[in-house]
């Protein structure tokens, strides 16, 4: 069932069961869960079914600290969410993520990678992905042409990515949730405030407006915040009726430890001349590549070293050519572009500025781009800005702060690479300018993946984290959250596989706990 | 080459006479980095790495050196000892690196390339 919440009575009330807010992945990939339940689901999106950019608006926000992308252009707000302009990367976290790492400041999950398995094995249909295999061997023994690397285990091994379509959560699953009798999708329903009972130990119902002045209520028995790192930290912090310092923030953890993953062109390749090495396997191709191949550290080396986790593609090109970092060649304009492009069901070529195709024949020279975790900092963080939206929320204010952690752990790694590269007679590795210098600074091409996470981290211990390992708000019984700002530590994988199957988790873990 | 360099080469053969081919100074002047870098950026790597050592700053000290590094048993007429290739493949596994213009590049091949731009000068 499908309600514009501008056409309700203002002054509604909405009961259900359950209350996801936000559509995006991890609200859709939650609500297919209850689809035929005898429970009641409510899906509020607060965005409509299609992009429009009064509604894109409530995203835009302050960016202070290191330069950011406009927050309004890093995540969409519509049914379907961000996946309406993924590129479909999925990979799963390393069993290294999930550990406390002494040289890693706030690192360690209260999970094991093998308790995120079943339901990654799970998440893979939904982002229409291949089998659970994410082992080079694995799709070497489907197609022998993908030969990994000859390197040595114990220092570099061959992480795989799969591509999902990419998935369009608002197009492939708008169908499935708006037939579902028991889920109720109500669109332009924007929450604005928790509002929590007297003594701040549960929510009793969220208050919600529409750009047309409209306000309604929400109750359920529980609620599940499903709006992206941003949005969960923003919404925590403003419902600050109650408690000045909003909600689930009685040790002053809400929107710190903002996160991303550094996408950043770090060097180059050139292949020895032998045609021994074959790099297939690390090729991509925008919409037709199903698995591949990037190169990372061996968790030894990691703990050896005491650096981050993180991978390296390669891209072809030519020497003397420049890399573009993610944030240099997604613009919000090619974004735009790109967005119209598809709309238009992908007639003519694409916008300027999409990953080209490998070229034709074997490429020799490559820019290597890495992808690297971010290391957890309190001081990187989501707060309230001055400024408000139309709907009068305060607009989120973004810090984003780096460590020397974060630009030691590149140097290393392609230190490391480069190394292990020229023993395996792979090739050599050429390091960029600014990898090579001590001075700490970062390069003008630093860039994020637009992947938010962290803000709500997890933490069995309420000092340490915003929720425990159910994804439960610590201090309030009914109040969940699903999405990557629960993630501790990022991994070098891009986050949306991991969510979803987190937010699988606790679609499970609410069943249980509603049976 | 001038007639200088043409000195020193003859001069330095003369004295590492009965070596493998392998190990001659015009071998070792030709690294396996050059069909991978290509010369231009081969000879720069051999110029930056004559400007950070100068104390390895000639033919026959280089020279020298590359000989030097080679483990015991390439020096024992009667065993095979291994290759140019073998040692800067043992050179990256040791760690004995160096980055030059950028490039991660073994202590063996960037004798080499030192040597190499010395020859092509």
């Amino acid at each position: 069932m499908h309600i514009d919440a501008r056409t309700l009575p203002n002054g509604s009330v909405l009961e259900a069961d359950l209350c996801i807010v936000g559509a995006g992945a991890a609200g859709i990939s939650m609500a297919l869960e209850w689809i035929g339940s005898p429970r009641t689901v409510l899906l509020l999106e607060g965005g409509g079914l299609e992009y429009e950019p009064a509604m894109q608006d409530l995203y835009r926000g302050e960016i202070v600290g290191l330069p950011y992308y406009p927050l309004q252009a890093a995540r969409l707000h519509y049914f379907g969410g961000t996946t309406g302009h993924w590129a479909g990367f999925c990979s799963t976290l390393d069993p290294i993520d999930f550990d406390k790492r002494d040289w890693v400041p706030h690192s360690g999950w209260p999970l094991r990678r093998e308790e995120l398995d079943p339901f990654y094995a799970r998440a893979q249909p939904l982002l229409e992905l291949g089998p659970y295999e994410y082992a080079a061997g694995d799709w070497q023994r489907r197609d022998p042409t993908l030969v990994p690397l000859p390197l040595d285990p114990r220092v570099m091994w061959t992480k795989m990515w799969q591509f999902s379509p990419p998935t369009r959560f608002g197009a492939r699953y708008r169908d499935a949730v708006i037939g579902a009798r028991n889920v109720h999708l109500y669109t332009h329903a924007n929450v604005c405030e928790l509002e929590a009972n007297e003594s701040l130990g549960a929510i009793e119902g969220l208050r919600l407006r529409t750009l047309d002045g409209k306000e309604h209520r929400a109750r359920a028995r529980y609620y599940v915040l499903a709006c992206c790192s941003i949005q969960n930290a923003r919404l925590l912090l403003a419902s600050n009726r109650r408690t000045p310092t909003g909600l689930g923030n009685a040790h002053d953890l809400v929107g710190r430890f903002f996160m991303e993953h550094l996408e950043i062109p770090g060097g180059h390749l050139a292949l020895a001349p032998s045609g021994a090495v074959n790099t297939k396997l690390y090729a991509f191709e925008f919409g037709q590549t199903k698995a591949r191949g990037e190169l990372a550290l061996s968790a030894a080396v990691q703990r050896e070293r005491r650096i981050l986790n993180g991978t390296v593609s390669l891209e072809p090109g030519a020497p003397g050519e420049v890399a573009k970092s993610t944030f240099q060649w997604g613009t919000p304009e090619r974004l735009a572009a790109l967005r119209k492009w598809q709309a238009n069901g992908k007639v003519g070529p694409p916008p300027d500025g999409l990953p080209e195709p490998a070229p034709a024949g074997a490429p020799r020279f490559f820019h290597l781009v890495t992808r690297q975790e971010q290391a957890p900092n309190p001081d990187s963080r989501v707060l309230l800005s001055t400024e408000r939206d139309a709907l009068d929320m305060p607009r989120a204010k973004l810090a984003w702060r780096l460590t020397e952690l974060d630009r030691r752990s590149f140097r290393v790694f392609y230190e490391v690479m480069g190394r292990e590269l020229g023993r395996s007679g792979v090739g050599r590795v050429q390091l960029l300018d600014w990898v090579r210098r001590d001075d700490g600074a970062w390069p003008g091409t630093l860039s994020g993946g637009w992947h938010h996470m962290g803000t709500t981290r997890m933490h069995d211990n309420p000092h340490f984290g915003v929720v425990d390992a159910n994804c439960r708000v610590h201090g309030l019984d009914n109040l969940f959250v699903a999405g990557a700002s629960v993630y501790p530590t990022g991994g070098a994988a891009n986050p949306t596989l991991t969510l979803v199957a987190l937010s699988l988790r606790l679609s499970d873990h609410l069943k249980q706990t509603l049976a | 080459m001038d007639r200088r360099q043409f000195l020193a080469v003859t001069a330095t053969s003369a004295l590492v006479a009965g070596l493998p081919a392998a190990f001659n100074l015009h071998a070792l002047a030709q690294p396996d980095l050059l069909p991978i870098l290509g010369p231009e950026a081969v000879r720069e790597i051999g110029l930056r790495y004559r400007e950070l050592m100068p104390a390895e700053n000639q033919m026959r000290a280089l020279h020298a050196v590359i000989l030097a590094a080679r483990p015991w048993s390439a020096r024992v007429p009667w065993l095979a000892g291994p290759s140019i290739g073998a040692m800067v493949a043992e050179d990256f596994a040791a760690g004995r690196t160096i980055v030059l213009q950028g490039w991660v590049l073994s202590t063996t091949e960037a004798r080499q390339s030192a040597l190499y731009s010395m020859l092509a000068d």
